[in-house]
């Protein structure tokens, strides 16, 4: 008996006591990024449905992923993991199969974010919103034409003043676009260039933020550095001075989705809870709340002309197909990213 | 007699009430930790056979050497300075009305009612560019620009100093409490002068509180990682930072494990010393007596 399986029945004896514990009553357990649904629709759904609703929230993909591995794929109805990381748990056994005729809103889905690699037939996986990272700015403090691409923040005078999101893949997606590379590649060759050029930008970190990396740039300890779009709609509404740009090497792009755990105990609440999400008027304001594309086309209709213009949220074809997806690398690989990103983090 | 069984059914009770909440909640986790930390990395698995010691020749790698001493540095300057502030604190609270001394310690303890991840966010919020303590220093003219607080070293350590302080000052208190006033009166009587008398008298005697406040203010900071990653700007600066980046992003729970068994051991032996030292101060201190 492998450490593993002894902790899984120890994970799984505590779930069979909250099992007892929780009342039979319908009930979703949905487990999300922080600050990715809009305020009230939660309570809409129970309103709509009778299903009770418990929400948590993560950080980061790996932590999502952690936890979800250490329940054996228990424990949560709903998880909002990133295109790579659907591939990832899919080939692990840890997603269900999502029984597309529950949802009858999907026909409401741009059939260009649907049946992407990571999730050929999106067997495992629905998208809920796309975005990208880039470059975060305050344009009081800093001249917005000065800076044009992801090499600027490597320029000495940014020293101790940079932001970068706590994420390995995004920041070595950074230098691998800078070194002309794949976001995805598995090349320990090119990993090794990215790190080595990574550590040459350390000593201009500031601070590493994917809580929620707007709120350095609002408090005015960060003018520059990393940012998600959807972070700068929602600080532009108190600080229009915050700005996005798309840097020349391309911007990443990135597919959240929903997904329902391998041995989720509310399989058929968890499609009502995606189905719910997919109408147009809830994903229209999912838009609108967190400042993220939708996939949902008959939302798009439902914006208002600002919104729909806008190119924080909405970038043209142009930039999406300079942009890269991230994609899974596999296990070796992604080991490989940690261990440099460790030493990155460690060597400052 | 039925009284005395009664209270021998309950001591019993108490006692394997105790027994098993120790043995599960603090004896078997920890046991998995040590077990986990023998055994080898798997990207599918968390760990897997076969058993194995690289995981303790890793975190003696070099990489691991900068961390290490930057927490020694870190934990050490917060536990100067709790000692710096907490020493006066305790021997005020001594002096004072059995009253005045209940409302101050009162007024310690109460933020400690609230969650302490809150308090740092509100440390957070005072440390910032347009936070309190950048307002005051740019108004009256110290500084024309606010400076950088937040994500430095300095942030850290405060963070750490106001979390941990009250460690500090409860044991000290202890110490000064147990102190003999008629031995500072017997010093002053033969001459001692007020310096004299602190570093003969009140100072050897006060010594168990100073290296107890000390043992549980240093070890604790150097697992703090909240503090360190809101504060200092999510880099990893304490060994905290290290062992919780192994379990929740790298998932080398092996490594992580044995991160986290080096730490204890690290604590042991420190436990260990002060038990050594205790054991030398009082015997001084029975010295002291004797001469006097």
């Amino acid at each position: 008996m492998t450490l593993t399986s002894l902790f899984r029945n120890v994970s799984a004896a505590a779930a069979l006591l909250a099992a007892v514990a929780a009342n039979a009553a319908d009930k979703v357990v949905i487990y999300n990024w922080s600050e990715y649904i809009p305020d009230g629709v939660l309570e809409e759904f129970t309103e709509a449905t009778g299903i009770e609703v418990e929400y948590n929230t993560y950080e980061s993909n790996e932590v999502m992923y952690s936890k979800i591995k250490i329940q054996n794929a228990k424990g949560y109805d709903i998880v909002v993991p990133s295109s790579y990381y659907i591939s990832k748990m899919a080939r692990e056994g840890l997603l269900a199969k999502i029984d597309q005729s529950k949802l009858s809103n999907l026909k409401h889905l741009d059939t260009s974010l649907l049946n992407k690699p990571y999730d050929k037939g999106n067997q495992y996986s629905i998208p809920y919103t796309w975005g990208s990272t880039g470059i975060g700015i305050n344009t009081d403090e800093i001249e917005k034409s000065s800076i044009t691409s992801w090499n600027d923040l490597w320029d000495s005078k940014w020293l101790g003043s940079l932001l970068l999101t706590d994420d390995v893949r995004e920041v070595f997606q950074m230098a691998l676009a800078i070194q002309g590379h794949s976001a995805n590649t598995r090349d320990p060759k090119e990993i090794e260039q990215a790190y080595q050029l990574l550590k040459t930008l350390m000593p201009n970190v500031l601070t590493f933020n994917s809580d929620a990396p707007r709120e350095p740039y609002m408090a005015g300890d960060v003018n520059l550095g990393m940012i998600w779009n959807g972070e700068v709609i929602m600080a532009q509404e108190e600080m229009p001075e915050i700005d996005y740009i798309y840097p020349s090497e391309g911007v990443i792009l990135w597919v959240d989705s929903f997904a329902i755990p391998a041995n989720a105990e509310h399989k058929d609440a968890a499609h009502q809870f995606i189905n719910f999400m997919l109408r147009p008027e809830i994903a229209a304001r999912t838009v609108d709340y967190i400042g993220y594309a939708t996939p949902n086309k008959d939302a798009l209709e439902l914006l208002d002309e600002e919104t729909r213009n806008n190119p924080i949220i909405f970038p043209s074809q142009a930039i999406i197909s300079k942009g890269e997806f991230q994609e899974d690398v596999g296990d070796e690989a992604t080991a490989l990213y940690n261990k440099y990103w460790e030493e990155l983090k460690t060597s400052m | 007699m039925k009284a005395f069984i009664a209270n021998l059914n309950f001591r019993r009770l108490v006692i394997t009430l105790t027994i098993s909440w120790l043995s599960i909640f603090v004896l078997l986790p920890h046991l998995m930790v040590v077990g986990t930390s023998f055994l080898t990395a798997d990207a599918d698995n968390f760990a897997i056979w076969p058993i194995t010691l690289d995981n303790y020749l890793k975190v003696l790698d070099d990489t691991y050497a900068g961390v290490f001493w930057d927490s020694l540095v870190l934990s050490g300057i917060t536990t100067v300075i709790a000692l710096g502030i907490g020493y006066p604190f305790a021997f005020l609270l001594s002096r004072m009305t059995p009253a005045l001394r209940a409302i101050l310690l009162f007024m310690m303890v109460i933020p400690f009612w609230t969650n302490s991840l809150i308090r740092i966010y509100a440390i957070k919020m005072l440390l910032g560019k347009k936070g309190l303590f950048n307002l005051v220093l740019v108004s009256t003219g110290i500084v024309d620009k606010p400076v950088q607080l937040l994500y430095t070293d300095f942030a850290v350590i405060f963070g750490l100093v106001y979390i941990l302080l009250p460690f500090m000052v409860l044991p000290l208190m202890a110490s000064f409490d147990k102190l003999d006033q008629s031995l500072l009166e017997a010093g002053k009587d033969l001459g001692a002068n007020a310096f004299h008398r602190f570093r003969h008298i009140i100072l050897p005697l006060t010594m168990p509180g100073v290296i107890a406040g000390c043992l549980i203010v240093f070890l604790p900071a150097m697992g703090m990682f909240y503090v360190a990653d809101l504060l200092g700007g999510a880099r990893s600066l304490l060994l905290g930072n290290v062992i919780k980046n192994q379990f929740l992003v790298a998932r080398d729970w092996p490594f992580g494990s044995a991160f986290s068994v080096f730490l204890i051991v690290l604590m042991g032996l420190l436990l260990w010393l002060y038990y050594k030292a205790n054991q030398y101060v009082q015997k001084q201190g029975g010295m002291d007596d004797q001469n006097l």
